[in-house]
C-alpha cells in the first residue's frame, strides 16, 4: 500500500510538471515564430466558419496565431466576466454582448453587429410530407416537431416568437420536442426522428441530409444578430481590432455568406 | 493494582450508572446483552467518554469530568480483550504482536518468541488471523496484550464466540494468565457459569443500573434482587407476601412457605433453585406439597420435570433431578419438599 | 493527421486530478468520519457536485474562483488567472470526481470492524500508525474502487470543464470537448474518430483495471 502511495505521488509530480511544461511550451513556442497569440471566444454555432476565416487570415498575417475557444454564448460570457483571458468575443446573440458591455468588459467602440442569421423550417431530405410554410406545422399528420427549448436555448426563443406571432404555438406545443441546442434539433431532423424542425439558416446549410422548405415570414421575430467585440482586458488591442476589421471585410463576407449568414 | 470507577453516561435506552472499586481481584459484571456492561468497559478503556464521573487506575487519573481529564486510550495502559479478538487482519500473528510493542529492538524478537511459546502459537507465527480458529485467535489476542505494558485486563464476553469444548479449555488458560496482572481483571459476561468460576466479586447490571458488588459465592447463594436471581440462573420465582415472622405466601404458586430467616415486610419475591426441590414419600410437615406433573423433559444427564401444586391452575415449578432418581420415583405419588434454608427472599 | 492533443490533455488532466482527488478524498473521508459535529453538513457539501449538473458545478467554480470572487482577487495578486487554463480543467475534474472517491472510501472505512481500531488504540498504537498500517491496508479494496470511479469520472468530464476551463485546443480541449467542438463544426468524421477513441480507451482501461484489481484481491491476505 505504501509503495502504491509513493507511486501515485510520483505520478502526480511527473504529470503536473509535464502538464505545466506543456502549458509553458504552448505559450512560449508560438512566440518564437509569431509573438502574438489571439484568444478568440466564439459561439459554438460559428465553429466551422471561424476556423476557415482564421486559416485565411493566417496566410496574410503569419505573425498572429489564433487560438479558439468555442462554447455556448452564455457560458463564454460568464467565463469572461469571471476572468477568462480572451481578446475577442463573437456572440450568437445580442443579449450576452449587452451583458458584457454593461459590466464594462468591452473595449469601447469596438462592438460590431457583424452578422445576421435567419430562421428556417427544415424537413429530412427524403420527406414526403410536402410542408411548404410555417403555417403547415399545425397539420394533423405531423407527429414530432423539433425545436430549441424556448426557456433556455436562443433558437428556441426565436422559434416561440415566430410561432406565437403566427398564432400556432399552442397548437403544436403537444408535438414539440425540445432540444438543448440547435445542433440537436438539426440531428433529429437529419436522422428522420422528427418530421420537421426549426433551425438557423446556417445550420440548415451545413448538412445535405435536410432541406429548407420555408423561411420565417418577415417581421415575425427579432433580428438574429451576431455581434462581435474586442475585450477590455486584451493584451493585443491592435491585433484584435485588426482581426475584427478583417471579419467585416469583403473577403470575410464571402466566407460568411457561403455558410448561410447574412452580412450586415 | 487498584481501579476506581464511578461513571454516568446517557444512552439512548437508559442512563448507565456504574460505581465500583477493585483491587487485585477478578471482578465480574453480569448482565443480559444490551444492559450497558460492554459500554462500562469501553468507558474505562477510553473508547467511549462518560458524561460524568471519574476513573482512577493505581493512582493515575484516567478520566475526571470535573478536572476535565480524559486520557486517550493509548495512554491508559488497559488491556482490552474484545469479544471477537480484533486482531489486525493484514498482519500475521507475529506481526500483530510486534506492531503493538512500544520499542523496536532485537530484544523484541525474544519477547515475541516467548509469548508465542507461552500461548502455543509458535507454529502459527506467520499465519494470518483469518486462518486461525477462535481459540487460537483468542490466544493471539492475549499474547498481543501481554506484549504491552497493560496493568489490567478487560475481558468482554471472552468465551461467547467459542464452542463449548474450547470454552472450558480457554477458561483454564485464562486462569493461568490472570496472576500476571496481579489477578486484576474485569470480566463482562452474561454466562453465570463463567462468572461463578472466574470472578471473586460480581455486580449485576440491569438496564444500565449497577447493583452493589458482592462476593461472587454470596451473590449466587443469596441474591438480593430479582435481576440478580434471574441472572444467577434461578428458574423458580414467584411474587411473595409476608405472613408472619417465619412464613411467607408464594402468590404465583398459591403456596404458604416456611422460611429460616425472618421475612421483611417489604418482601416482593421468593425463589428456589430447581435442583433444591426434593421428593418425599408422603405429606409430612411444613413445605411439603402434593404435586402433579405437567411435563417431563429429558436433558443430557438429568430430567427436568415441570410440576404444579395439585388441583391448582397456577404457574408450574421447575424441578431438576438425576435420571436414576426420577426413574425410581416415577410410580409413587409425588410429594415435593421445598427446604426452608433454600428459600430465597427478595425485597426488590 | 489526427491531432493527439485532446488525448494527451485528457490523460494529463485525469491522472493529475485523480491523484489529487485520491489524497483529498481519503483525507476528507477520515476527517469527516472522526467529526463529532456537523458530519451531515460536511458530507452533503462534499457530495453536492455528484448531484448537481456539471454545468452548474462549472458555473459555481466561476463564481467561487473567478476574478470577481475573493479567491480570484487574491490569485490575481500573484498574477494567476485560472479561468480558461489547464489548472482550471484539473480543478473542475477534481471537484466532480471527489464525491466518488470520498463516498467510496468512507464506506470502506466504515465497513471495517471499529473494534479493530479500538483494539489498536488500547494497545497504545498512535493514530498516525493506525491510519497507515491498519485503516488503509484493510480498506484497500474500497479505496482502489474509489480511485477507479474517480478516474473514470474525470475521463468523461465535460460540463464543468467547458464552463470553467473553456474548450481551447492544445490547452484545455479534452476528448469530450473535442467531440463537442467537432460536432459544432459539422465535422462528424472527426467526432466519430474521437468517440471511437474514447470508447476504445475506456474499454482498455476498465479491462486492464479489472485484471489488476483481481490480482490485488487474490494477493490480499
Amino acid at each position: 500500500m505504501k509503495k502504491f502511495f509513493i507511486l501515485l505521488l510520483t505520478i502526480l509530480i511527473l504529470t503536473a510538471s509535464v502538464g505545466c511544461q506543456q502549458q509553458l511550451a504552448a505559450t512560449t513556442t508560438p512566440e518564437k515564430q509569431s509573438p502574438i497569440e489571439l484568444h478568440i471566444a466564439a459561439a459554438a454555432s460559428l465553429t466551422d466558419v471561424m476556423q476557415e476565416l482564421a486559416a485565411v487570415y493566417a496566410q496574410e498575417h503569419p505573425e498572429v496565431t489564433i487560438t479558439f475557444n468555442f462554447g455556448s454564448s452564455g457560458a463564454l460570457q460568464q467565463a469572461i466576466e469571471n476572468g477568462g483571458q480572451t481578446d475577442l468575443f463573437f456572440s450568437a446573440a445580442a443579449k450576452q454582448m449587452n451583458a458584457l458591455e454593461k459590466s464594462g468588459n468591452l473595449l469601447a467602440g469596438t462592438r460590431k453587429d457583424l452578422l445576421e442569421n435567419s430562421l428556417v423550417l427544415i424537413v429530412p431530405q427524403d420527406s414526403r410530407l410536402e410542408l411548404n410554410a410555417f403555417a403547415d406545422l399545425s397539420r394533423p399528420e405531423l407527429k414530432h416537431i423539433a425545436i430549441g427549448d424556448p426557456s433556455s436555448v436562443p433558437v428556441g426563443q426565436y422559434t416561440e416568437e415566430v410561432l406565437t406571432n403566427l398564432g400556432i404555438f399552442d397548437n403544436i406545443a403537444a408535438k414539440a420536442v425540445y432540444g438543448y441546442d440547435v445542433r440537436q434539433v438539426l440531428a433529429w431532423v437529419a436522422t428522420d426522428e422528427a418530421d420537421c424542425g426549426i433551425v438557423y439558416a446556417t445550420d440548415a446549410a451545413s448538412t445535405p441530409q435536410v432541406k429548407v422548405v420555408a423561411a420565417a415570414p418577415a417581421g415575425t421575430h427579432q433580428p438574429i444578430i451576431y455581434p462581435a467585440a474586442v475585450l477590455r482586458d486584451t493584451k493585443h488591442p491592435e491585433e484584435a481590432t485588426a482581426f475584427l476589421a478583417f471579419a467585416a471585410s469583403e473577403k470575410a463576407r464571402a466566407i460568411f455568406t457561403k455558410y448561410g449568414f447574412i452580412c450586415k | 493494582m487498584e481501579l476506581i470507577v464511578s461513571l454516568k453516561k446517557k444512552l439512548p435506552a437508559f442512563t448507565l450508572k456504574a460505581d465500583f472499586t477493585l483491587k487485585d481481584e477478578v471482578f465480574a459484571l453480569l448482565g443480559a446483552s444490551g444492559c450497558g456492561k460492554s459500554m462500562t468497559l469501553k468507558c474505562i478503556a477510553g473508547i467511549e467518554r462518560p458524561d460524568k464521573g471519574h476513573i482512577v487506575l493505581d493512582g493515575k487519573v484516567l478520566f475526571d469530568s470535573e478536572q476535565q481529564i480524559n486520557l486517550p486510550p493509548q495512554k491508559r495502559q488497559i488491556g482490552y480483550l474484545f469479544q471477537h479478538y480484533a486482531l489486525f487482519p493484514n498482519m500475521t500473528i507475529a506481526e500483530n504482536i510486534r506492531f503493538v510493542m512500544p520499542t523496536n529492538t532485537a530484544h523484541d524478537d525474544k519477547t515475541i518468541q516467548k509469548l508465542l511459546n507461552t500461548f502455543q502459537l509458535t507454529d502459527l507465527a506467520d499465519t494470518y488471523p483469518a486462518a486461525l480458529s477462535g481459540g487460537q485467535q483468542q490466544r493471539a489476542a492475549l499474547a498481543r496484550i501481554l506484549a504491552t505494558p497493560a496493568k489490567i485486563l478487560l475481558l468482554d464476553e471472552p468465551f461467547s464466540a467459542l464452542d463449548s469444548y474450547l470454552k472450558g479449555q480457554m477458561e483454564t488458560e485464562l486462569m493461568d494468565i490472570l496472576p500476571a496482572y496481579g489477578r486484576t481483571a474485569i470480566l463482562v459476561s452474561h454466562d453465570r457459569g463463567e462468572v461463578y468460576r472466574l470472578a471473586d466479586k460480581t455486580a449485576v447490571i440491569n438496564q444500565g443500573k449497577m447493583e452493589t458488588p458482592q462476593n461472587t459465592k454470596d451473590l449466587f447463594h443469596n441474591p438480593q434482587t430479582l435481576a440478580a436471581t434471574l441472572l444467577t440462573g434461578c428458574k423458580n420465582i414467584s411474587r411473595a407476601q409476608r405472613i408472619d415472622d417465619r412464613h411467607i405466601y408464594a402468590l404465583d404458586w398459591d403456596l404458604p412457605l416456611k422460611t429460616v430467616a425472618e421475612p421483611s415486610s417489604q418482601i416482593k419475591y421468593t425463589a428456589i433453585r430447581a435442583h433444591f426441590l426434593t421428593a418425599q414419600e408422603k405429606t409430612a410437615g411444613e413445605n411439603v406439597f402434593p404435586m402433579e406433573v405437567v411435563r417431563v423433559i429429558e436433558d443430557t444427564f438429568s430430567y427436568i420435570v415441570m410440576v404444579r401444586p395439585q388441583g391448582k391452575a397456577v404457574k408450574p415449578l421447575r424441578w431438576e433431578l438425576d435420571k436414576q432418581q426420577w426413574q425410581q420415583l416415577k410410580k409413587t405419588t409425588l410429594y415435593l419438599y421445598l427446604p426452608p434454608e433454600q428459600i430465597m427472599m427478595m425485597n426488590s | 493527421m489526427l491531432d493527439w492533443n485532446p488525448l494527451i490533455i485528457t490523460l494529463e488532466t485525469a491522472v493529475t486530478a485523480t491523484t489529487i482527488t485520491f489524497f483529498i478524498g481519503i483525507f476528507l473521508a477520515y476527517g469527516v468520519m472522526r467529526m463529532h459535529k456537523g458530519q451531515g453538513l460536511m458530507d452533503a457539501i462534499i457530495t453536492l457536485p455528484l448531484i448537481l449538473p456539471p454545468t452548474v458545478v462549472g458555473f459555481l467554480l466561476l463564481l467561487l474562483l473567478g476574478k470577481r470572487s475573493f479567491i480570484g482577487q487574491a490569485l490575481l495578486q500573484w498574477d494567476i488567472h485560472l479561468v480558461f487554463t489547464w489548472p482550471a480543467a484539473v480543478i473542475a475534474a477534481i471537484v466532480v470526481s471527489l464525491p466518488l472517491m470520498y463516498r467510496t472510501t468512507r464506506g470502506a472505512f466504515e465497513q471495517l470492524d471499529p473494534n479493530i481500531i479500538y483494539a489498536a488504540r488500547t494497545l497504545g498504537v498512535s493514530e498516525w500508525r493506525i491510519f497507515w498500517h491498519i485503516l488503509l491496508p484493510n480498506t484497500r479494496q474500497g479505496i482502489l474502487a474509489g480511485l477507479v470511479l474517480s478516474f473514470a469520472r474525470t475521463i468523461g468530464e465535460f460540463g464543468a470543464t467547458i464552463m470553467f476551463a473553456g474548450n481551447i485546443p492544445g490547452h484545455t480541449q479534452t476528448m469530450s470537448t473535442a467531440i463537442y467542438a467537432a460536432v459544432q463544426a459539422n465535422d462528424y468524421a472527426l467526432a466519430e474518430k474521437w468517440a471511437a477513441g474514447i470508447i476504445l480507451f475506456s474499454l482498455l482501461f476498465i479491462l486492464s483495471l479489472n485484471h489488476w484489481l483481481n490480482r490485488q484481491t487474490r494477493k490480499a491476505f
